[in-house]
């Protein structure tokens, strides 16, 4: 297939976090709202002036500061970004909005706090820890709005003016809503027998989306759906499809991996992705804006750390769903090392998945970059798709 | 650099003055008991006749016979009176007894709750009409959600205290079997033993299977409330006993989530009445609300006590009696609260008499973090080794407010968030969770009150809320001029860290840093690692 | 009347020597830690009933 017209601009802004788009931002006078959980209602961070901006630590190399803060025993992402942050890669944040989700992401932002790493030139800058839901209730539901109000909105609002009305939130929405349709139509591309994007494509573009204010990569994206929706597929097969699971992928040299190794990673259901990241918010009149957007993150929320039983039954559910509704011939379950929740969702996923629901799964743990361990990486997927060959040939179906 | 005044035991230890004999490198039992002089020998001699009642008594039912040989876990209480052995070296006069009076009533608590379990396990007692008025819950959890239900009528079951907790102090190797079941099925090495363990025990069907429901809840960590789902998994779908996930809030220093957590409670209880049939009771709750103050008072009492010169009652046998009363019972027991008063007595006396635990005390010492299972001696050895005395521990730093204990139409809506926030602020959670000022600034605030001039940091390689502000510790405890040494372990798996090499890290600190000799050099080096 | 002071003499010290062998024998048991050498000496065989029973090993 030709290469993508705005790939390699899309690559190039997720080299960095401070990318080109987050200065563009904040000479247009945005409002900077750092984040690092996708539990955080995304839309409440993008009201009227304000962008929301997730932190993430591309190329990350040396963790030596981060390891002496935070010891070689937490997971690599929460230590990238202690160490981005003391080198001082987020200045450009204007605040820092977390949940107490994971103890180690929020133990990273604990101690960006008290390095005073960033807000030094900024006396309204400030940290923001919430409380996050734990099931799909009205109690969470109530909880959610409480902490959304007292966590995000007042600080915005007092701290920079921000307007959190209800009509604000239902403004930023609409955008919200308007991007997820984009990101969405670019992924039905995946569902065909020849797809005309690829899983890596996919991505860089939907990453892209998280980490550059969205009213910037708006355009670009449209461009891009058309562009693909006139494109050539290849003639070449695929030799398996695969849905991806589990932790925050920020290094798309991941998915990269996976497909060199002929595996189309037709569907990505983890931290930051598509699904259940792009799900449009349905706003309707007769209830506040700010609860029916906390109902529809605890509703759609496929977070591991969500406790109650239909939720650890759901999320299986979820992703056989996925894996049905985009082809797939098996599942790869990733985590990334010393994350506990997904450690324990990966070990009972992929049993379910195998057991329950029918589905081959590749069961793998991997560092926050890639790079470092490409050859055990390679070889697990290799021996997958061959695993799903030999599957299909024992089926009677071509390989 | 901080530095402590030098307290000198002006009385000479009766009996032997090292405890070093009585290990044998050959044995993986003690060689031999304490010889502590003619009274205190006899002391612990009877109180040694009373836990071979305890267990006689015991296995006189058929069925808890029947429940020794389908469990693996129960090998550790063949080793009961080996684990007391952990708790009293080196002790004499009111220590000895503060320990066995201690100890003596949480075994006795464990015994029953095995035999409860036996009683009512489909695979064992299979008595159904008592399994019926079963409650289970997790080994963290603070049962206040139980508090308004009559014991006669409804019966707590904490299935994982004598399953995994309890037996690990026991044997240290028995928890080394479930925790390569939970790896075997796909659980990384990395996470904490504890609930990869409990996990292991599921996976392996070696929970007893009783109750009418469970309860679990995310009081400690990530990795117990993932745990809990893999565990609930079994729990509804092989056995059919529904579960109730009880959302407890992390930042419960925030006002904000308390009427989260207090509708939380509302909803547990709510979910026990419709699987037990049986009615919360308003004035079995305040009951239970006042002893609940009666052991807040007691605790603080005995705080106050080892903030002197000469603390009484402390660590591990401490921190253990508090698990079990603070967040096992929660003022359910009335039994309790004579223990309680029992082992204020004593400390108050041994506090009037000067007593101490070793020749000398050189440091006074906060331990923070948490303790490993498997070396459960460790403060023990640590003040009769180097002369640290353990002051306090974290887990035994908790809630010290009174709880509404009148029945009043105001207090039982108050009763609610009572509980929301006992809940909240279960032993360890209160520290490792709620935002980084409640396991630091508490801290630094303890070792002011306490007049500590070293921490004692356990660091459990597994449990990230600690490890994760690790610079922290460091930058501030050098700001005010606090030591604070470095002792990792990886809670129940000696595979990881052996006692000796636990011990060594204290040993090289106190040398190398402190630039000290042992109080009893025989001590530095004891051959235990392969002791159960 | 000798006859009943002669057998409450004879209970009596049965009593006593049947305490003192009670306290002899359990105080050496307890003394040389016997108790927990006899049980050390079983773990191993109940360690491999334990390893040789079926279990429903499941997730």
């Amino acid at each position: 297939m030709r290469d993508l017209k705005y790939l390699q601009y899309f690559e190039d802004l997720l080299q960095q976090a401070n990318n080109e788009l987050v200065e563009q931002a904040k000479k247009d006078g945005k409002v900077c709202v750092a984040y690092t959980c996708e539990n955080v209602p995304e839309p409440l961070l993008n009201l009227d002036r304000a962008v929301s901006i997730r932190l993430t630590a591309p190329n990350t190399g040396s963790l030596d500061i981060a390891t002496y803060y935070m010891t070689n025993l937490l997971c690599e992402p929460s230590r990238a970004l202690l160490e981005r942050a003391v080198e001082g890669g987020f200045n450009f944040a204007d605040c820092v909005i977390t949940p107490d989700g994971c103890t180690m992401m929020n133990r990273a932002v604990e101690n960006m706090e008290l390095l005073h790493t960033m807000g030094k030139d900024n006396p309204n800058f400030f940290h923001a820890y919430m409380e996050i839901a734990f099931k799909n209730t009205e109690n969470d539901v109530n909880l959610a709005v409480l902490q959304c109000k007292n966590h995000i909105l007042d600080p915005l609002r007092e701290k920079y003016g921000i307007d959190t009305s209800d009509e604000a939130i239902r403004k930023a929405v609409a955008e919200h809503n308007e991007l997820c349709a984009l990101i969405r139509e670019l992924g039905e591309f995946r569902k065909e027998e020849k797809p005309r994007i690829t899983g890596y494509e996919f991505h860089v573009l939907c990453l892209a989306t998280y980490v550059c204010p969205k009213y910037l990569v708006k355009d670009k994206l449209k461009e891009t759906i058309e562009e693909v929706r006139n494109r050539e597929p290849d003639d070449k097969a695929w030799r398996a499809r695969v849905l991806l699971v589990g932790s925050e992928v920020d290094d798309s040299g991941l998915i990269k991996l996976i497909e060199e190794q002929g595996a189309f990673v037709c569907c990505d259901r983890f931290c930051f992705g598509s699904y259940p990241g792009r799900t449009p918010i349905v706003l309707h009149e007769g209830e506040d804006a700010l609860t029916q957007v906390c109902r529809h993150y605890i509703r759609n929320c496929q977070c591991p750390r969500m406790m109650s039983m239909d939720k650890v039954y759901g999320r299986k559910k979820y992703v056989a769903d996925l894996a049905h509704e985009y082809h797939a011939d098996g599942v790869v379950y990733e985590q990334v090392k010393f994350c506990d929740p997904w450690a324990y969702e990966r070990m009972l996923g992929s049993s379910m998945l195998q057991l329950d629901y029918g589905f081959p799964v590749l069961s793998v743990d991997r560092p926050y970059n890639v790079s470092s361990s490409v050859g055990q990486m390679r070889t697990r997927v290799q021996a997958f798709v061959e695993s799903i060959e030999i599957k299909k040939i024992q089926k009677g179906e071509k390989a | 650099m901080k530095t402590v005044e030098k307290v000198v035991n002006p009385v000479r230890r009766r009996g032997e003055q090292s405890p070093s004999r009585i290990y044998d490198e050959k044995l993986k039992v003690r060689a031999r008991r304490e010889w502590r002089g003619v009274k205190d020998t006899l002391y612990d001699y009877t109180r040694w006749l009373y836990q071979v009642y305890v267990i006689g008594k015991f296995i006189l039912l058929p069925r808890n016979v029947k429940g020794f040989f389908r469990y693996r876990w129960m090998m550790s209480y063949l080793f009961v009176m080996h684990g007391m052995d952990k708790f009293t070296i080196g002790l004499r006069d009111e220590a000895l007894r503060i320990t066995h009076t201690a100890m003596n009533f949480v075994i006795a608590d464990v015994t029953q709750a095995i035999a409860n379990c036996f009683r009512g396990d489909r695979r064992v007692g299979n008595d159904k009409a008592y399994s019926d008025k079963c409650v289970i819950t997790d080994e963290n959890s603070m049962v206040t959600f139980m508090m308004g239900f009559d014991t006669q009528k409804v019966h707590t079951i904490l299935r994982e205290v004598p399953t995994m907790f309890a037996s690990n102090i026991f044997h240290q190797f028995n928890v080394m079997h479930y925790l390569d079941i939970a790896q075997q099925y796909g659980i990384p090495g990395d996470v904490c033993p504890m609930p990869e363990a409990e996990a292991g025990i599921s996976i392996e069907d070696d929970f007893c299977v009783l109750g009418s429901c469970a309860v679990q809840n995310n009081t400690t960590c990530d990795g117990s409330l993932m745990g809990n789902g893999i565990i609930a998994k079994r729990l509804e779908r092989e056995y059919g006993i529904p579960t109730f996930q009880l959302a407890t809030p992390l930042r419960h220093k925030e006002p904000d989530v308390m009427e989260y957590a207090a509708e939380e409670i509302r909803k547990a209880i709510a979910f026990v009445e419709e699987h037990t049939g049986e009615k919360w009771d308003w004035d079995v709750y305040f009951r239970a609300a006042k002893r609940v103050n009666d052991a807040t008072r007691c605790r603080i009492a005995q705080m106050e006590i080892n903030s002197t010169p000469y603390p009484q009652f402390f660590g591990a046998v401490f921190s253990l009696y508090n698990d079990t009363n603070y967040m096992g019972n929660s003022g359910r027991n009335a039994d309790f609260v004579a223990i309680d008063h029992k082992l204020l007595e004593l400390a108050e006396k041994g506090y009037r008499e000067k007593r101490m635990y070793a020749k000398e005390y050189r440091h006074r010492c906060i331990v923070w973090g948490v303790q490993p299972q498997y070396v459960i001696d460790m403060l023990y050895w640590m003040v009769q080794c180097w002369g640290v005395v353990p002051l306090a521990d974290m887990l035994s730093i908790i809630n010290t407010d009174m709880i509404a204990e009148e029945d009043t139409p105001e207090n039982r809506e108050q009763a609610y968030r009572d509980m929301a926030m006992l809940n909240m602020e279960m032993i360890m959670r209160n520290h490792t969770h709620g935002g980084y000022k409640v396991l630091l600034d508490d801290l630094w605030d303890l070792c002011e009150k306490m007049n500590a001039d070293i921490v004692m940091m356990w660091e459990h390689m597994s449990c990230k809320a600690l490890t994760g502000m690790h610079g922290m510790f460091e930058e501030q405890a050098r700001e005010r001029g606090i030591h604070i040494m470095w002792v990792s372990h990886d809670l129940c798996d000696p595979r990881v860290f052996t006692r000796q090499a636990i011990r060594d890290q204290v040993n090289s600190y106190m040398r190398t840093v402190m630039r000290e000799e042992p109080l009893d050099p025989a001590l530095e080096i004891i051959p235990d690692n392969e002791a159960y | 009347m000798k006859k009943i002071s002669a057998l409450a003499l004879k209970i009596l010290l049965g009593i006593v020597l049947g305490a003192l062998g009670f306290f002899v024998v359990t105080f050496i048991i307890y003394f040389f830690n016997l108790d927990m050498k006899a049980t050390s000496m079983l773990a191993p065989f109940l360690e491999k009933w334990f390893d040789k029973m079926d279990r429903k090993q499941y997730l």
